[in-house]
């Protein structure tokens, strides 16, 4: 008997998609869940499987063709079966095709949800009746960064999806956010910035796994992409999901239509020499000193590193971020630094370039004092600080300190060097005590002390900025027409979006510049 | 509008002060948004008043008589007489605290209270009927409205309520006295738990049902240890039979059933109790007014912000659906509150535990092992009798078990079905355990004090992972 076969609603609200090719002919034998037909959304490409074993009798879309899904788009002779079973294998199919991005409470969307990850949703999670397994607090940390939980990949037991997973998806799966932000209008201008700061490498990853219809699962593995598209049947793709194997990395001679085309051997051979690797790198782990030496060292996550981690990560997802970066012609203040450092020395303080940078960010703090501020969220306000206290960051053995210089609007350069240098080397020795490091309003980290033009450095939260400074190097500039060598220094101010726009950190920053540029106006301040 | 009508605003309208609606007000005002909340009747809605509270307070009370009398393998010897009048009067009391509870939690949460009975009259407003004479009516304007009307008893062709011979389950909470026999129309866990407590005041119960078992909506195994219970307390059960009329007799009624072949059956008693379910309450409130039509069974489809097909419009509690249980309204009333306050909340619980108390309880959260098969798990079963448990036989209650579903492959819970003492407070733990993504390894090393009830759900966990050490393994 003969079987139509109508155009599946291949994506969610998606009305219609192009026929990009048709991987049959006429005549030819097809295997149940076998492409015969790439089809091509706003959203994706992805593999039209047969629904049946027969043979395809007639081809009825053009390649090229828009086609509005449930339009007949080819017919297949089947053997030996009966109307009844025909209309269920058919819905079936349709309903496996379904891309569901969305998990349903009550389970009755699960196979959706499952295809789903079959017809190559990059990085969509498969688990029976799609249940995500996830804390409340994870799932409302989804929600409100708007990412749809079921795309997350979990990283806990059996792939349980932790909040830590979900801040990851945050980063890298810029796509899913973008779409599930729209009826959330709470998370939107969080997860902009989110977006924002997608690593270019991630981003594309992402991007072309969804597209390429490929890929499910591996946006944690971004490198080096054998291929960009390999067409496989969607049973194919699940397998490799199930070895943890991206597709597009599985060798294969095989090719329909110009590309390649990966079979399930090949996914098996592959995963399996995979595992052998793996084994191998165990072993040479296991052998530690005696052999070759282990390859890795595990280092406990602890203490410091752990808080500067949690501090760094509570600001990252809280605050918005972004940096605005300019660089200042410092040349009269390397001069003005040069003459007061012997001063300085003779009465036993060595004074840096920072002494200088604080007093030029009080200074411009003063008049931009929504810099000086912090974000009372439980409040909703936002509290401007009349008082100056400046962190200095500073690059210990245990990691990255912020000792706070208090009342720093109304002390003298020497007092500064003086004082900072005493935090910085309790930091250093590690006997500086906690609220020594806290009630900063402002903080600045020299990056360029170490080397470097550029930073984005993550705001001290829950100040509302951060300077960074590079280093201060010599470089060719234009005066007075003529090309001369002068001292430069690169600046970059990391600013939280919901409490400053771009103008007032970009003002803000040509006032510190102006000052570093004529450091005697300093003496009137 | 009525000549006379005083329109106010509000941001937040809510029809209906039971669980699901005072909870979505109190969220509401702590939220800062201003809120009405319309209830025609009595603060607490059918859960505080005429249904879970009165039910487990006078199970509660029942018990305490019950377990007195039948404690002599204990060593005591127990005739306690039973004044229902005062039971009755007991339970008003307990139930006075918890709705004037409410009433104040609302008004510090600055909610506006408003009595009478809410219909919709346009897309933004309501009109409020208030009861009594003269009492005239208001109209409120509202930028989001919340239904939480509820549900009411299902009434049976021919059985209307009268409040004397066909009794309603709210009818039976408020009994002054103890009918000497009693014909329980529906044996689901209405009709079982008010048997239960009847049958243990001394009544001679009878159950009819038109299904071929008790409690239907719970596996055979589950619904096998309560219905044996129930027959050794005295209650007759009468499966495949519907009742089809009554007359008086006597002091009391007779009511004839039928059965699926037409045979004519004749069951004598002082009362019928009719308990067949329970339907939303949803031809009260105009809904064409506002835009809204009822879907199947009379219910309001909602969407996992328990917002309905009108956007600024949400419904919350039995009015939305299946299950028909307080915990769910309460849950769904919070979600509709914080969405209207722009929080990025939503339904996105994983199971919703249900409990019924009958003797032994039963608890239920998650998926059974069928269902779980269905849902394309490879589950995996373990269960702990309560004959194993020191606690239970410390209780001289050893009937019933504690069975837990979980994911073979990952171990994940999926479900857990309790037959027990305390099975409604003990399936809280498999409760948190699903919606955690907890693992059978992750309660098997959560130590569990000893000696307790609770000590069976660790045990039928490493039943199955096949670790069992107070039970033989499977």
């Amino acid at each position: 008997m003969v079987r139509e076969f109508k155009l599946p609603d291949v994506g969610e609200g998606v009305a219609e998609g192009e026929i990009v090719a048709w991987l049959v002919e006429t005549g030819d034998t097809v295997e149940e869940d076998q492409p015969v037909a790439e089809v091509e959304t706003d959203k994706a490409v992805v593999d039209v499987p047969s629904p049946v074993n027969g043979t395809v009798q007639e081809i009825r879309a053009e390649e090229g063709e828009m086609v509005p899904v449930g339009d007949v788009i080819i017919t297949f002779a089947v053997e030996g079966e009966d109307e009844t079973d025909a209309t269920g294998q058919e819905e079936s199919t349709e309903t496996r095709t379904d891309t569901a991005t969305e998990t349903d409470a009550d389970g009755a969307e699960g196979e959706a949800a499952q295809a789903g990850a079959e017809a190559g949703q990059g990085g969509e999670v498969s688990t029976a009746d799609g249940r995500v397994f996830a804390a409340p607090s994870a799932r409302r940390l989804a929600r409100e960064q708007g990412i749809d939980i079921a795309t997350v990949e979990g990283s806990g037991p059996g792939g349980r999806v932790s909040e830590h997973d979900v801040r990851a998806a945050a980063e890298g799966g810029a796509s899913e956010a973008g779409e599930a932000a729209e009826d959330d209008g709470t998370g939107g201008e969080e997860v902009t910035s989110a977006v924002s700061d997608v690593s270019d490498e991630a981003g594309t990853t992402a991007e072309s796994g969804g597209a390429a219809g490929g890929g499910a699962g591996q946006a944690s593995a971004p490198s080096a992409a054998d291929r960009d598209r390999t067409l496989a049947a969607p049973a194919t793709r699940r397998l490799a999901e199930e070895a943890g194997v991206d597709i597009d990395h599985v060798p294969t001679d095989e090719e329909r239509d110009g590309e390649a085309f990966v079979s399930p051997a090949a996914v098996e051979a592959y995963a399996e020499a995979q595992q052998e690797a793996q084994a191998a790198d165990t072993a040479a782990i296991a052998a530690g000193e005696s052999g070759a030496g282990a390859q890795e060292e595990r280092i406990p996550y602890r203490g410091v590193r752990r808080t500067i981690g949690q501090q760094m990560e509570a600001s990252k997802f809280t605050a918005p971020h972004v940096t605005h970066h300019d660089e200042v012609d410092v040349t009269e203040l390397v001069e003005t630094r040069g003459e007061l450092k012997e001063v300085a020395a003779e009465r036993g303080i060595s004074l840096s370039y920072m002494p200088f940078v604080m007093k030029a960010c009080v200074a411009a703090l003063r008049e931009f004092p929504m810099v000086n501020a912090m974000l009372d969220e439980e409040s909703e306000e936002i509290v401007q600080k009349k008082y100056y206290n400046v962190g200095v960051a500073a690059a210990t053995d245990a990691g990255l300190m912020v000792p706070v210089v208090g009342d720093a609007g109304n002390k003298t350069l020497l007092q500064l060097a003086s004082e900072m240098n005493e935090l910085v080397e309790k930091a250093r020795e590690r006997s500086i005590s906690r609220e020594e490091m806290q009630g900063g309003t402002f903080t600045i980290t020299n990056v360029g002390a170490i080397g470097g033009e550029y930073a984005t450095p993550i705001v001290n939260h829950p100040e509302v900025a951060i300077l960074a400074l590079g280093a201060i190097k010599e470089k060719p500039r234009v005066v007075d027409g003529e090309v001369v060598p002068r001292h430069v220094m690169t600046v970059s101010l990391s600013f939280d979006h919901r409490v400053l726009d771009g103008a007032i950190a970009a003002q803000f920053t040509n006032k510190v510049e102006e000052y570093l540029e004529h450091p005697n106006r300093l003496l009137l301040e | 509008m009525v000549v006379g009508d005083v329109t106010t605003g509000t941001d937040v309208l809510i029809i209906g002060a039971g669980p699901g609606g005072y909870v979505a007000a109190i969220r509401a005002g702590q939220l800062d948004l201003d809120v009405t909340l319309v209830e025609k009747d009595a603060y607490g809605g059918t859960c505080l008043n005429h249904g879970c509270i009165p039910s487990k307070a006078l199970i509660s009370a029942t018990d305490v008589a019950h377990d007195a009398s039948e404690a002599e393998a204990m060593g005591i010897h127990a005739d306690p007489a039973v004044d229902l009048s005062a039971m009755v009067g007991w339970k008003d009391e307990i139930v006075d605290q918890l709705t004037s509870g409410v009433e104040k939690l609302c008004k510090a949460n600055g909610v506006n209270l408003v009595e009478g009975r809410a219909e919709f009259a346009g897309e933004n407003t309501v009109r409020v009927a208030h009861s009594g004479d003269g009492q005239g009516s208001e109209s409120i304007d509202f930028e989001h409205a919340i239904v939480a009307t509820g549900s009411r008893p299902i009434e049976v062709p021919n059985f209307e309520f009268d409040g004397e011979h066909v009794i309603s389950s709210r009818d039976a909470l408020a009994l002054d006295t103890v009918p000497e026999s009693l014909v329980v129309v529906g044996a689901g866990y209405i009709g079982m738990e008010l048997s239960t407590v009847f049958a243990k005041l001394g009544t001679d119960v009878t159950i009819v049902e038109m299904l071929d078992s008790a409690l239907p909506a719970y596996e055979d195994d589950v619904a096998r240890v309560v219905k044996s219970r129930a027959e050794e307390l005295g209650i007759d059960f009468h499966f495949g039979e519907a009742a089809s009329e009554w007359e008086e007799s006597g002091d009391g009624i007779t009511v004839r059933t039928e059965n699926e072949d037409g045979d004519v059956s004749e069951f004598g008693a002082e009362k019928a109790l009719v308990a067949v379910g329970r339907e939303p309450v949803t031809d009260t409130l105009n809904l064409d007014a506002v835009g809204l039509e009822p879907g199947e069974g009379g219910f309001l489809d909602t969407d996992d912000r328990a917002r309905t097909d009108i956007e600024h419009v949400f419904a919350v509690g039995d009015v939305a659906g299946e299950p028909m249980l307080a915990h769910k309204g309460m849950k769904e009333g919070e979600v509709a509150a914080e969405v209207i306050a722009g929080e990025p909340a939503a339904l996105d619980y994983q199971s919703v535990p249900a409990a019924v108390f009958t003797d032994p309880e039963i608890g239920t959260v998650g998926m059974t092992e069928a269902e779980a098969k269905e849902a394309g798990f490879s589950p995996v079963v373990g269960e702990m009798p309560m004959q194993a448990s020191g606690r239970a036989l410390t209780l001289g209650e050893t009937e019933g078990f504690v069975r837990v579903v979980a994911d073979d492959d990952a171990g994940f819970i999926l479900g857990a079905q309790i037959v027990a003492p305390e099975a409604s407070e003990m399936i809280a733990e498999f409760g948190l355990a699903i919606e955690m993504g907890a693992t059978l390894e992750d309660i098997a090393a959560t130590i569990h004090t000893h000696p307790t009830l609770g000590e069976a759900v660790m045990e039928a966990v490493e039943n199955a992972r096949g670790k069992a050490i107070h039970t033989l393994n499977r």
